[in-house]
């Protein structure tokens, strides 16, 4: 039983439930603001300049980037794992605590899922244009050929990469959008012009909340979340074995699978503060994302921050214990001194030090520097996929295959176009769907905000 | 006659649960309650059940059954690949098995909600009315079923009903 005097109230001002639709509706129902359109402008812009990287790098092949012999992944694969951690947090969000029926997570799941979907979609691209041929795309995809027929290799992370993205892709994107349902019927009831009624009336499916339609749609969100968990810890397990599955220094370590895991969670959650702090404060949100929601998120990202401290640590002792050459120069004289000083200690710093200010109280309840701790959190975890793709390639076993590596614009363009995408999707979400679940909100209404 | 159905609209939760007791308890069959969000003591009051979570679990045993047959057949029967001497029927099958029983069970569990809930694009409600999914309430009463029409509004009327109306159905639509 949620007890409000432990956990404290978690929709504010004793609001009914109609004042639940049209609060969150009023951002919908209003005319889109100046700043929206001066954002979509500027992402547009942003994903030309994707676009026409990625018509290059397809034109031209994969020698427009930065890549090399020695170092045959580089910000592709980095921001493809950046992405697909980002990715995780919705769905790790949203079923997890679904799961552990934790109801504070009403107002802030479909946000967190819209990001993933989004996300998701992002990391998917880099692995197909990584492939230098895109038109060939098929081929990793176990179909009946004239060519033996010879099949996939089935026990090849790479494969298993396939199959879990886009299992996850489309398991995300359909948790996030029959969740929706109900409230695009809301939509579709409050819309005053026919076209609005008509596009809402088909997006809801028909839907009106008749008890046996709720019956049947919280038991499916429930199947679904049940299964998507631990395609969550599959999928990036998996991601992790694209590394950890080779003999590189730096990669061939048992920790990787719950590494990345952990780290996948880390960055997601605070991508997920990141973008609800903004909603909170462009929407005046405050009564249903409280300072109880956010501190809630601090103190889970405290923990993982933990969690990612002691797999740092973990891999260093653990290199340094095995007394294997290779792997004592990778992290003793490639990452915490050398070349890539740099970004080993930024990632040390981002990701293990500056988020355990959260265990103070004060940092917790002060909104700015939430907001900018949970951007530091981002830009560590990029750091990162770098320190581990690029020390461990840059430098392997033969010197004299020793190369650097830096991205060419073709490759800043194509992240420049990844986050241009993920910033219209969510300007897109914001103006037409409804950025809070209301049906859920209205249902924890009662036992956890009315007096 | 064509049918038609009694609605009892309620601005109450609690209104509603009493109202749908009451209503059981006098013998008046209770067609289908329309809430907007979903009250767990309603669909227990009609005593409700589904059957997705077998649908769920026969579709993941398919699953199961299905891939790691499918990869047995491709790997070891169809064309069988020496790599140094490694077994052909390995045991990291089980990771695409274990992500395609969650491909499929999700694919199939979704798509029986949407068939067995006549869900989906293009799909119109047979009520609309305002407020439903909003803040109103609505009780539906079969008509047909429950001919003493007058004793069914003036209960509902009794038991907090804000308004009490009537819709009619078309003979051809199945109810719901």
């Amino acid at each position: 039983m949620y007890d409000k005097t432990i956990r404290g109230v978690l929709i504010k001002g004793d609001k009914t439930y109609g004042q639940i639709t049209s609060e969150i509706l009023a951002p919908q129902e209003r005319k889109a603001p100046m700043w929206w359109f001066a954002f979509m402008t500027l992402f547009t812009i942003g994903l030309a300049f994707g676009v026409y990287s990625m018509y290059v790098t397809v034109t031209q092949g994969i020698g427009t980037w930065g890549l090399n012999n020695s170092l045959g992944w580089g910000w592709d694969i980095i921001n493809f794992v950046w992405w697909i951690g980002i990715g995780h947090a919705g769905t790790a969000f949203s079923i997890f605590l679904l799961i552990l029926r934790q109801r504070w997570r009403t107002s802030i799941n479909r946000a967190a899922e819209a990001m993933t979907v989004v996300a998701v979609l992002c990391a998917g691209l880099y692995p197909m244009i990584h492939m230098g041929r895109i038109w060939n795309a098929f081929f990793i995809m176990p179909y009946p050929n004239s060519r033996g027929p010879l099949w996939v290799n089935f026990n090849s992370p790479l494969f298993w990469d396939v199959v879990a993205i886009s299992t996850y892709l489309m398991a995300s994107a359909t948790f996030w959008y029959i969740g929706m349902i109900p409230d695009l019927a809301s939509v579709r009831d409050r819309a005053t012009s026919k076209i609005k009624k008509a596009i809402y009336g088909f997006l809801s499916f028909g839907w009106m909340g008749s008890a046996r339609s709720w019956l049947r749609f919280e038991t499916t969100a429930l199947i679904l979340g049940g299964l998507t968990a631990p395609l969550v810890i599959a999928v990036h397990s998996i991601v992790s074995m694209d590394f950890a599955t080779s003999v590189m220094a730096g990669w061939h370590t048992t920790v990787f699978p719950p590494y990345f895991v952990v780290g996948a969670i880390f960055s997601g959650f605070a991508m997920v503060l990141t973008l609800m702090i903004i909603i909170r404060k462009v929407f005046k949100f405050q009564d249903f994302v409280t300072d109880g929601h956010i501190d809630a998120i601090g103190r889970i990202l405290t923990f993982v921050s933990l969690i990612m401290g002691t797999a740092y640590s973990t891999e260093i002792f653990m290199a340094w214990y095995s007394g294997a050459e290779g792997e004592i120069y990778t992290f003793f004289h490639n990452r915490i001194a050398g070349d890539h000083t740099k970004a080993f200690w930024t990632m040390v710093s981002c990701n293990a030090i500056i988020p355990q200010l959260f265990w103070f109280k004060k940092i917790r309840k002060n909104l700015t520097m939430v907001f900018i701790i949970s951007i530091i959190i981002n830009i560590g975890m990029w750091f990162e996929r770098y320190v581990i793709i690029v020390t461990s390639l840059t430098k392997d076993y033969l010197p004299s295959n020793w190369a650097t590596y830096r991205p060419t614009i073709i490759e800043i363009g194509i992240y420049a176009g990844t986050l241009s995408i993920f910033g219209l999707g969510v300007l897109l979400f914001i103006r037409y769907i409804p950025m809070m679940a209301m049906s859920e909100l209205k249902m924890i209404l009662k036992p956890t905000s009315k007096k | 006659m064509s049918n038609y159905r009694i609605l009892g609209v309620y601005n109450n939760e609690d209104k509603l649960l009493s109202s749908i007791h009451k209503i059981q308890e006098s013998g008046i069959t209770i067609h289908d309650v329309i809430t907007p969000y979903p009250i767990h003591e309603v669909i227990e009051a009609l005593k409700l059940k589904t059957r997705l979570p077998v649908v769920a679990f026969i579709s993941a045993i398919f699953a199961l059954f299905g891939t790691g047959g499918f990869l047995y057949w491709t790997s070891v029967v169809n064309y069988p690949l020496v790599f140094g001497g490694k077994p052909q029927n390995t045991l990291s099958f089980i990771i695409v098995i274990f992500v395609m029983l969650i491909n499929v069970t999700a694919v199939v569990t979704i798509l029986s909600f949407f068939i067995r809930d006549r869900k989906g694009p293009g799909a119109v409600p047979y009520l609309d009315y305002k407020g439903i999914s909003d803040d109103r309430y609505v009780i539906v009463v079969d008509g047909k079923i429950n001919t003493n029409e007058q004793v069914v509004s003036d209960l509902l009327k009794r038991e907090g009903a804000v308004e009490v109306a009537q819709i009619g159905v078309p003979e051809t639509k199945a109810n719901h």
